[in-house]
C-alpha cells in the first residue's frame, strides 16, 4: 500500500491525530447501527489505511472490512473540508479504494448507487480495470445461488425453501408478496425489460419470473437472479401493479437477502 | 410564514451547487424562509440496495432531527424526497419498528414520533406558496421558449407513499414551468427514469436510458430539458457531456434546474442561479 499513495498522501497520513472531526460530520456515520464495520468512521479508515501503508500487516479479514468501510461513502466531501490539518482524505479514499477494489475480493456494495461518484470519475480512473469490481460481485452472487449454474435443467419443485418464502411475506418491504397472481404486468411495464430485443437473454430472469422464483420458495433463482441489479428502481412495476404487490420494494429485499446470504459465504 | 429544514443530500454541495443557490435565491423571494441542519446526514437511497435496516436508519435519523425542531422538511433532491418518504411513511404506521429505530437514535437523545412532514420543492412552490403568488413576482416572462419538464421517478412514484401528484398524469411540473412564460411541451417519455440509479454499476443501461429522453425531448421540439432532482440534473448535465465527448453525433439538449429557469423569469441575475456551473451551457434565455 505504501507505494501505491503518492508522497503527499504518506505525509497525510502522518499529519492525522485521530481527533475524528471527520466522523463527527460524516454523512453515513449512521450506518454503522446498521453494519458494524468501525471502517464506515473515517478517522478509523485513515488509521487501517496508515497500519497498512506502514507495512503492519492487516488480516484478510481487516483488508476486507477496509475495503467495505472505504465504500460505504458518499463521496460528499464533509470529511475532507472539516479536517484540521487539512488532509485530502477524498483524493485518500478514492485512491485506496481503487487499490482495494482490484485486488480481487468482492465488493458486494459496488452495486448500489455508492457507485454514481465512480461512473462519474471513469475518465479519470487510471488504474485497473472499471468493469472488473462489477463482474466480481455478481459473480460472487450468483456463485452461491446452486439453481443459478443449471441452466438447462427441469428443477424440482421440492424441497422449496419455506423459511425463506415466510421471511419474505414477513418482512417490512416485501410484505404480501405472495398475492402475486402471475399477470406479468410489472414485466410489460418494466423500462429494462422493454429496452432489449430479447431481454431474458440479456437479463435472464425477468421480473415476474423473479416473483415466480420467490412464491416457489426458490431461494436460489430469486437472490442469485442477475436483473435484481439492473433495476433502475423507477417504481414502474409497483406503480402499475394490479395486486398491489411491492414489487420494486420486494426486489429490494431481494437484493438486501443477496448480499446478507453471499458476505456469511464468502 | 413558511418555513423548512432544507436537506441538501450528499451530493449537491459538492456536485450541484447551483440547486442550492438558485432554490435559496427563488425561495428568498418568494417569501419562504430555509432552516440548515448542519446534523443532518445521508437520506439514505443509496443504501436501500444493501441493507434495509441501515437505509432505514440513516432515513429516520434525518426526520428526528427536523422533529427536534418542529421543522418539516424540504428536499430538492427528489430520491431524497421518495427515501424520506418511505421511513417516514413506515415509521408512522408501524410502531414496533419505530421502537426499534428509536432505540438507536436515542444514544444522541433524539427519536422520531411522527410529526413532521416532507415536502419536495416543487410541492412547496406549486401548493405552499401558489401559483398565483408567483405568476405575480415574474418580472421576465420567457417568450417562445419550450421546455421538456421530466418528472423523474422518485417523487411520482410508489404513489401511494410519496403523494406527490396523479402518477399516471401529473401535471405539477407543467404549472410550474408555464408560469415563467415557457411553454412545457408534451413528450413521449417525460415519466420515464433518466438512469441515473445504475450508473456506475451498469453504465451501457443508464446511459442508454439517458439518450433516449434526450432524443425523445429533442425530438418533441424542446429548447431545453427542465429538472428537479440532483440525480436527474447530473444526469442529463454532466453524464450527457460525458456520452457526447465519446459519441457526439447528436446536438447537446441542454438541462436546466427548475429554480435556475424560474428565477432567470424572476428577473434574478444568472450568478446566484449558478447557470456557469452547468456543464452543457445555458445559453442567454430571456424574454
Amino acid at each position: 500500500m505504501g507505494k501505491n499513495l503518492s508522497m503527499i498522501q504518506l505525509m497525510e497520513l502522518d499529519a492525522c491525530t485521530h481527533c475524528a472531526m471527520c466522523s463527527s460530520h460524516c454523512s453515513v456515520a449512521i450506518a454503522f447501527e446498521g453494519i458494524p464495520n468501525i471502517n464506515i468512521l473515517p478517522s478509523e479508515k485513515v488509521a487501517s489505511i496508515k497500519a497498512l501503508a506502514s507495512g503492519n500487516p492487516l488480516t484478510e479479514q481487516e483488508i476486507r472490512g477496509l475495503q467495505e468501510g472505504v465504500y460505504l461513502c458518499t463521496n460528499c466531501y464533509r470529511c475532507t473540508v472539516v479536517c484540521p490539518v487539512g488532509i485530502n482524505l477524498q483524493n485518500l479514499w478514492n485512491r485506496v479504494r481503487e487499490l482495494l477494489i482490484q485486488r480481487g475480493i468482492p465488493e458486494l456494495s459496488v452495486l448500489s448507487p455508492l457507485s454514481f461518484y465512480r461512473g462519474l470519475m471513469k475518465a479519470e480512473a487510471a488504474q485497473g480495470d472499471y468493469e472488473k469490481p462489477l463482474t466480481q460481485a455478481r459473480e460472487a452472487i450468483s456463485s452461491q445461488c446452486d439453481l443459478m449454474k443449471k441452466k438447462d435443467e427441469v428443477l424440482h419443485l421440492t424441497p422449496v425453501d419455506e423459511k425463506f418464502k415466510s421471511g419474505l411475506d414477513l418482512s417490512s418491504q416485501a410484505k404480501n408478496f405472495s398475492i402475486c397472481f402471475g399477470c406479468q404486468t410489472c414485466t410489460t411495464v418494466c423500462p429494462v425489460v422493454r429496452h432489449y430485443e430479447n431481454p431474458q437473454e440479456v437479463l435472464g430472469l425477468l421480473p415476474h419470473q423473479i416473483m415466480h422464483a420467490a412464491g416457489l420458495g426458490l431461494k436460489d433463482l430469486a437472490i442469485g437472479s442477475n436483473m435484481l441489479w439492473d433495476c433502475l428502481t423507477c417504481y414502474q412495476c409497483q406503480e402499475q401493479c394490479p395486486r398491489g404487490v411491492p414489487v420494486t420494494d420486494v426486489l429490494y429485499e431481494l437484493k438486501n437477502s443477496a448480499i446478507k446470504y453471499t458476505k456469511e459465504k464468502i | 410564514m413558511m418555513k423548512y429544514a432544507l436537506f441538501l443530500g450528499c451530493q449537491i454541495p459538492i456536485r450541484l451547487q447551483q440547486y442550492e443557490t438558485s432554490s435559496r435565491a427563488v425561495l428568498e423571494r418568494l417569501g419562504v424562509e430555509l432552516m440548515d441542519i448542519g446534523e443532518f446526514n445521508c437520506c439514505g437511497y443509496p443504501l436501500r440496495n444493501i441493507d434495509f435496516k441501515t437505509f432505514l436508519l440513516a432515513s429516520a435519523r434525518n426526520l428526528a432531527l427536523a422533529e427536534t425542531k418542529k421543522l418539516n422538511v424540504m428536499t430538492l433532491c427528489q430520491c431524497c424526497y421518495g427515501s424520506l418518504k418511505k421511513a417516514d411513511f413506515l415509521l408512522k404506521e408501524n410502531l414496533s419498528l419505530r421502537k426499534e429505530v428509536n432505540a438507536v437514535l436515542q444514544q444522541e437523545d433524539i427519536s422520531y414520533e411522527g410529526k413532521i412532514e416532507i415536502k419536495h420543492l416543487l410541492s412547496v412552490l406549486d401548493q405552499e406558496v401558489g401559483i398565483e403568488a408567483i405568476r405575480k413576482k415574474i418580472e421576465k416572462p420567457f417568450q417562445g421558449l419550450k421546455i421538456a419538464a421530466h418528472y423523474g421517478c422518485h417523487a411520482l412514484r410508489p404513489s401511494q407513499i410519496v403523494r406527490f401528484d396523479d402518477p399516471g398524469n401529473p401535471s405539477i411540473f407543467e404549472r410550474l414551468v408555464n408560469v415563467t412564460g415557457a411553454k412545457s411541451i408534451g413528450w413521449l417519455m417525460r415519466l420515464e427514469c433518466c438512469g441515473a440509479p445504475l450508473l456506475g454499476s451498469h453504465d451501457e443501461l443508464s446511459t442508454e436510458m439517458t439518450l433516449k429522453k434526450l432524443n425523445n425531448g429533442r425530438e418533441s421540439g424542446a429548447n431545453y430539458l427542465c429538472t428537479a432532482c440532483t440525480y436527474c440534473q447530473i444526469q442529463f448535465d454532466t453524464v450527457q457531456q460525458m456520452i457526447l465527448s465519446r459519441q457526439g453525433s447528436n446536438p447537446p439538449l441542454p438541462s436546466l434546474l427548475y429554480p435556475q429557469l424560474l428565477g432567470l423569469s424572476m428577473g434574478i441575475p444568472p450568478e446566484p442561479l449558478g447557470l456557469k456551473m452547468n456543464k452543457i451551457p445555458i445559453r442567454e434565455i430571456g424574454s
